[in-house]
């Protein structure tokens, strides 16, 4: 591709007449089409050296050139003043940072932008060289040029003063959206008349159009008679749009209609549904511990952890930042299909690439071709067959990523396609082709107790229904990758981000028949995991790289790739059928989960074993059957995320709850008190469990919460206000089967700080933070003065895997356990150098006190008293431990939980059936606080991803290949779905005797959150959704069927 | 006019120094600045301009670097996180979202504070509303956002209180 740079517009003009060539403005429309395939021109004219991009207002026509930047114009007071609509769409515009790049032009030209119905409504015409003439035209006209035009500029005449003007652009999320459909009207009034309206829609898949019947039944009518029902039925009728894979056409008509008659006529002509409303919980007596966990509130406890500076200040080097002089860059070969036969691999004319080093295949792994954390069945690089798109079958080793793309395109793969497993369903077929020796069904279990038959018969009331959950992306920020590199003494450095170094190490040793002694893996710093780097990703094609070249290798998945390669959640299918009796008592309950694991199970089995754990959720239920199962398929490969499995659960049984609830007239509270377990209860299989429930403690505080007392009804956006509750439990750790190591080491460095290391890994979550805080709580010594080591199987002992919320509990433990000899040996030590008794001295903050004085002096620094040491007399402890878990080998039990409740307050938007979460409470018992912005970040953030979960986040998929190629379409909240107001409350107390400490809270923020937007909808609407992400096409049908508008209630 | 065919020499400031870059005029910014410049702090996280963690500086507004092509960067002034060590808004900024421990993986951090930066420069007073629609195009995973929310918030007092500090400087 060749850029030309005209600068008279005659060039310009003369350069898009020919073919090939295509006009370049901002460019950031052309790059979206570019990376979803779109192919490139032989010529791109860059406009911007032609004078194009003024704003001129001086004859009362807006005149906008054709380059001119959105931000400029969204900015610009004239615009501003007189045509507002305009500059409300220009917001709605992708964001800022793009706006500041794309121009108007450019969002004319692709005929998708989001500009289109307000222009048009606007009467907009444009400036245009066409076949080397310059015209004005209407602008719905640009559809009607040859290719080649030139667009000059748009102009806008002024908006008449007595008009009612509306824009609105409907999108996959609040803001940054791809547009499901825009519209726009300007309906000038005379004389209480709507006299000639412009109506619009457009924007994405919907061609800009004006709304000729609905604009003719305006007309006339006197503007506050009209039956609005009738013209959304015309103007839904009369738009002409399609279907894809994020909504229907029926959708998009039933939005823009809404979004019509509500901007021009208001949105009380929308049904407004029949709310369930939760009866409001009864006030609990008594007095409750919770604190609201915040700077404010907690600033005595309150530290800043240590890696922050250098992360705000972009200094921190990630793994995927490590480069050096003599590394190349290395590059996957993906299957791209999503089944087939492998018949040859030919890598010759890849290899003989210049600037190509190497290419590696499954012919180069000396060891072992499989990895898997339950079970190796994954290969490294595929070699027979290739079950998922990701699947990588070779990799190449260039001196630049540009070659290391050429050698990729000419690696060639002769496949037998094979057919597609593409659902659960297809997966169980008779005639399925087995995607692994041991057929698709990877696992079924069954568990079933008391009588449910007998329990069903006597039933007061039964809810049951089907939730459906989605395959979420994990979407952390940094995508899979890093540096290999191989060391001089023949090891083997691999700086990868992952969640657990020994056992990536142990993989990559079966994998390249290396022993683990001469591996080294780093993990940290990762730019955020969540399970998703768990598995092994991207490190047996480096380490084969980096072997077979002797040089460096650095990779990063760009997030195309992440997207086809990587791990997503579960999606679970739940049926569940729920009894309770007129008092409200659950009596039985059935489910049956089915679920898919993908290509390979890596956790999957866990996954679903954790989910079937909480069937009953924390409730007592005598009659239970249950029943899961897992399939493999070609779609990607599923695995461990965040709340693994619980969360789908508690979204399905406590949906269940709020709506028995409601069937037994009692309030969300009080149903939940009736049937909660008891403190001492054994666990769901029968199995002990720790003691400090505080489940009726999270009840009381979901009843106090004043979101209660919030107002409901319509806000003054006339959406539709809810309040619902969920609460949820969830184990930490990994459970009674699997081996769960923990520990660490403090060692007393020479400069006198106390490293504590940890074979941990810092994602994000805060485990330097929580080491810092565990560690010098136990020392009673300073944060500062203590050295948080970690991620690094050189530098750090095991202390098993960063999952299951267990890293706290590991390191509150090694401080408890390793703090105490420690301390005395440093005493030991400050004594023989002060000359006193060891049992008069204390640690303080930075060095060595009286133990009996309170002035905090210093008798010495701890920099001193490493200094008066030799080498080998600086103490260190090593602790090795279990974590708690219950002696139960029947099934994989929890031990240890956490407890929390979430209250939650949703706008439901008649026009759209989007939901926008208003307030999200959650309240968490999970023993003290270690480090207040950790524990607050991880509910929050967990809080966010359940969000997601909830409401925009789906990876599609249709025929083995991710719809959801990019966060384009794949939709992570953005800073305008976050909920508008959040806290957390934390209940810190443990029973008397509770040795377990600190409960982890990586994962309690998740689960809860799901069940509560659901049941805030139901308050709102009365309508309970089952499907996650909640379809806001359903959330109108239900309003539609309710039939109840404003004042007819 | 100038036509440039597949390679072509593009001049550009990096944080005030002249560079040229030769290659292909689609080269993306934020392969140059991270591969040919060393601007590490530049983060790749979508390529199509939808995280915004590679959101850089481009005479003075805030764009994503994955957007622009080196052709589209000729004669501009670029800055990058690290460019930001020298500008006193920029300070402000991340000293309030380091107290506030704004960032967990902070992969995502250097992109929120190219965007508030670019805010505060424009608007030292910004309402909750402009600082939303700042940030609409940075993508945090891990916070949910309130904790970058309230950093942000925490500069804007910073912000006030210089300007109070200042004005009682004035009058005093």
């Amino acid at each position: 591709m060749r850029v030309a740079t005209p600068t008279t517009i005659e060039d310009a003009a003369n350069l898009l007449a020919r073919s090939g060539s295509r006009a370049i403005a901002g460019g950031t429309l052309i790059q979206l089409g570019w990376a979803r395939g779109e192919s490139m021109p032989e010529c791109l004219v860059d406009l911007s050296r032609l004078d194009l991009s003024g704003i001129d207002t001086a004859s009362g026509t807006l005149r906008i050139g054709a380059t001119a930047r959105l931000a400029i114009i969204e900015r610009d007071r004239r615009v501003a003043d007189g045509w507002p609509l305009l500059a409300e769409a220009i917001r709605s515009v992708a964001a800022a940072p793009v706006r500041n790049l794309a121009t108007i032009g450019g969002n004319i030209a692709g005929g998708v932008g989001c500009l289109w119905p307000a222009l048009v409504a606007l009467d907009a015409s444009i400036d245009v060289i066409t076949d080397g003439h310059f015209a004005t035209l209407p602008i719905l006209d640009w559809f009607t040029l040859p290719a080649g035009a030139l667009l000059l500029a748009v102009l806008i005449g002024p908006v008449p003063a007595d008009a009612r003007v509306t824009v609105r652009k409907t999108g996959l999320r609040a803001a940054f959206t791809p547009s499901i459909i825009g519209v726009a009207a300007v309906a000038p009034i005379v004389s209480g008349v709507f006299n000639a309206p412009i109506i619009a829609a457009g924007g994405g898949i919907t061609r800009p159009q004006r709304l000729r019947a609905s604009e003719r039944y305006l007309h006339g009518q006197a503007s506050d008679a009209v039956d609005w029902s009738a013209f959304r039925a015309i103007a839904a009728h009369e738009i002409e749009t399609q279907s894809d894979a994020f909504r229907s056409a029926r959708y998009r008509k039933a939005v823009a209609a809404n979004a019509l008659a509500a901007g021009l006529g208001g949105t009380t002509s929308l049904p407004a549904g029949r709310p369930s409303r939760l009866r409001q919980p009864t006030q609990p007596g008594g007095t409750h511990q919770s604190i609201a966990v915040s700077r404010e509130n907690l600033a005595g406890r309150w530290g800043v952890r240590p890696d922050i500076a250098a992360k705000v200040a972009g200094r921190l080097i990630y793994l995927t930042d490590r480069r050096s002089d003599d590394m190349l860059v290395g590059r996957i070969l993906r299957a791209g299909i999503p089944h087939g036969l492998i018949r040859t691999i030919d890598t010759s004319a890849a290899e003989a690439l210049p600037g190509v080093v190497a290419v590696v295949t499954a012919a180069d792994i000396k060891g072992i071709n499989a990895f898997g954390i339950v079970e190796p069945e994954q290969p490294a690089l595929c070699f027979d067959r290739v079950r998922h798109a990701g699947d990588p079958v070779a990799a190449v080793a260039a001196g630049d990523a540009e070659t290391a793309a050429r050698a990729l395109a000419l690696i060639c793969v002769d496949y037998e396609t094979l057919p597609l497993v593409g659902s659960f369903e297809a997966a169980m077929a008779a005639d399925a082709p087995a995607l692994h020796p041991g057929g698709n069904l990877r696992l079924e279990l069954n568990h079933r107790r008391g009588d449910i038959d007998a329990a069903f018969a006597r039933a007061a009331h039964i809810v049951e229904d089907i939730y459906e959950t989605p395959r979420q992306m994990h979407g952390f920020m940094e995508t899979e990758g890093g540096a290999v590199i191989p060391e001089a003494d023949g090891s083997l450095t691999v700086a990868v981000g992952g969640q657990h170094g020994s056992r990536d190490r142990l993989q990559l040793s079966r994998i390249l028949g290396m022993p683990e002694e001469k591996i080294r893996v780093i993990t940290s710093p990762t730019g955020g995991a969540f399970g998703g780097k768990d598995e092994l990703t991207v490190q047996p094609a480096m380490a084969l790289l980096a072997l077979k070249t002797g040089r460096p290798i650095r990779l990063q998945l760009d997030r195309a790739e992440s997207v086809v390669a990587g791990i997503r959640r579960n999606p679970m299918t739940i049926r569940m059928k729920t009894a309770c009796d007129a008092d409200g008592i659950l009596i039985a309950q059935s489910v049956d989960v089915t679920s898919e694991c993908g290509a390979y199970a890596s956790l999957s089995p866990a996954v679903l074993e954790t989910a079937l754990e909480h069937v009953a959720g924390p409730y007592r239920i005598d009659n239970i059957t249950s029943r899961g199962r897992l399939a493999y398929t070609n779609n990607g490969i599923c695995g461990a995320f965040r709340g693994f499995g619980a969360n789908q659960m508690v979204f399905a049984i406590e949906s269940q709850m709020n709506r028995l609830a409601q069937l037994a007239g009692l309030d969300p509270v009080e149903i939940r008190r009736r049937n909660l377990r008891v403190p001492g209860d054994p666990g769901f299989f029968g199995h002990p469990v720790a003691p400090t429930e505080r489940l009726s403690e999270m009840l009381d505080q979901a009843a106090l919460n004043p979101l209660w007392q919030a107002p409901r009804g319509r806000d003054d956006r006339g959406r539709l206000i809810g309040t619902g509750m969920a609460l949820h439990h969830q184990g930490t750790g990994l459970g009674s089967l699997p081996p769960d190591p923990g520990g660490g080491r403090l060692t007393f460095r020479a400069d006198g700080r106390i490293e504590a290391a940890f074979g941990l890994d810092e994602m994000g979550q805060g485990v330097m933070p929580a080491i810092e805080a565990a560690v010098s709580a136990a020392l009673g010594c300073a944060r500062a003065d203590i050295v948080a080591v970690v991620g690094d199987t050189a530098l750090a002992p095991e202390s098993g895997s960063t999952t299951a919320a267990r890293g706290t509990y590991v390191i509150w433990r090694t401080a408890q356990e390793a703090g105490r000899p420690f301390a005395a040996a440093l005493l030991t030590l400050a004594a023989r150098t002060l000359r006193r008794p060891a049992e008069q001295l204390a640690l303080a903050p930075g060095g060595i006190r009286d133990a009996g004085s309170n002035s905090g002096a210093l008798l010495m620094t701890f920099a001193e008293l490493a200094a008066s040491l030799d080498e080998n007399e600086r103490p260190g402890e090593t602790v090795a431990f279990h974590f708690p878990t219950a002696d139960y080998k029947d099934g994989n039990a929890r031990y240890v939980f956490c407890f929390g409740a979430a209250v939650v307050r949703v706008a439901v938007d008649p026009v759209t059936g989007m939901v926008a979460v208003l307030d999200l409470d959650q309240h968490i018992a999970a023993g003290p606080i270690v480090d207040p912005a950790a524990y607050l970040g991880q509910i929050e953030g967990g809080g966010g991803q359940g969000l997601g979960f909830t409401l925009t986040e789906d990876a599609l998929m249709r025929n083995g290949a991710y719809v959801t190629g990019n966060l384009d379409t794949y939709m992570l909240p953005s800073i305008r779905d976050a909920p508008q107001r959040m806290r957390v409350t934390a209940l810190e107390d443990l029973d008397d005797g509770d040795p377990h400490g600190p409960r982890g809270v990586g994962e309690i923020g998740i689960g809860a959150v799901t069940p509560a937007i659901a049941a805030a909808i139901a308050d709102a609407i009365g309508h309970y959704p089952a499907v996650t992400p909640i379809r806001p096409e359903e959330i109108l049908d239900a309003l539609a069927r309710s039939g109840v508008h404003e004042g007819s209630q | 006019m100038t036509a440039e065919g597949e390679q072509s020499t593009v001049r550009f400031t990096v944080d005030g120094e002249t560079v040229a870059v030769v290659g292909a005029p689609d080269r993306r910014l934020v392969d140059i600045l991270r591969e040919d410049c060393g601007q590490t702090g530049v983060k790749r996280g979508c390529d199509i301009g939808r995280c915004g963690a590679c959101i850089v500086l481009v005479d003075g507004a805030a764009v994503n670097a994955c957007l622009v092509m080196a052709f589209q960067a000729a004669g501009t002034a670029i800055t990058t996180p690290a460019g930001l060590d020298r500008m006193l808004v920029a300070q402000v900024v991340r000293e309030a979202l380091i107290e506030e421990v704004s960032f967990q993986c902070g992969y995502c951090a250097p992109g929120f504070v190219m965007s508030l930066t670019a805010l505060f420069l424009r608007d030292e007073a910004p309402t909750t509303d402009a600082i939303l629609t700042a940030l609409e195009g940075n993508i945090c995973r891990c916070t949910g956002y309130h904790s970058i929310l309230r950093g942000a918030e925490s500069a804007a007092r910073k912000f006030a209180a210089q300007r109070n500090g200042a004005a009682e400087g004035q009058t005093s």
